[in-house]
């Protein structure tokens, strides 16, 4: 059961290290500032929780559920919020789009 | 299994290269910001894996205190980038 748990959450442990990985890949080579947005706000909020529930998985105990779902689910409700505002704040600062977008619904 | 751990580290620490690259070479203040977002996640997934390598369970309080405290420092950055106008 233990030998199951602990190949369960190294599994999810390195799934979490690819999210973040693709993240750091796209922050390179990503055109535009809000297609840098949706990568990064991927890797903070699928790649922290997949991460956080490997160590989870790793050292199971109930404090530890608590703590960690806690930090899972604050995580995936603030990520969005956090990359919501800051695409906001990068078009309110005229952050200049990619030449590839095709439709701009909020300059009309 | 251990290293397989250790290898996950290694890539999550390495992704703060490119973050940083992005923080110093952005073309605007939002760059900038977003790559200081991940930093500081990735940073909390380095403090996750490095607290599991060390076999204590103590750095989840600090990884569960950081998640609320890197929100509200992801949103007064997006506040200081348009200069408080909302």
């Amino acid at each position: 059961m233990s030998f199951a748990l602990n190949v369960a959450g190294t599994f999810l442990i390195v799934l979490g290290a690819v999210v973040f990985a693709l993240a750091g890949v796209g922050l390179l080579r990503l055109p535009d500032l809000y297609s840098r947005i949706s990568a990064i706000t991927t890797a903070s909020g699928l790649g922290l929780a997949l991460i956080l529930l490997g160590v989870l998985l790793h050292e199971p105990s109930t404090l530890n559920a608590a703590k960690a779902l806690l930090a899972i689910v604050v995580n995936l409700a603030t990520a969005a919020v956090g990359g919501h505002a800051l695409g906001r704040a990068g078009y309110l600062t005229g952050a200049r789009l990619s030449d590839r977008t095709r439709y701009d619904h909020l300059s009309q | 299994m251990s290293i397989v751990l250790d290898i996950a580290l290694v890539v999550v620490a390495l992704t703060l290269l490119p973050a940083s690259y992005r923080m110093i070479t952005g073309p605007n203040d939002s760059d900038r910001a977003v790559s200081a977002d991940l930093v500081f996640f990735g940073f909390i997934g380095v403090v996750a894996l490095l607290g599991l390598r060390m076999e204590t369970d103590i750095v989840l309080d600090v990884v569960l205190v950081a998640t609320i405290v890197g929100f509200l420092a992801t949103l007064s950055i997006a506040r200081l980038v348009t200069r408080g106008y909302r």
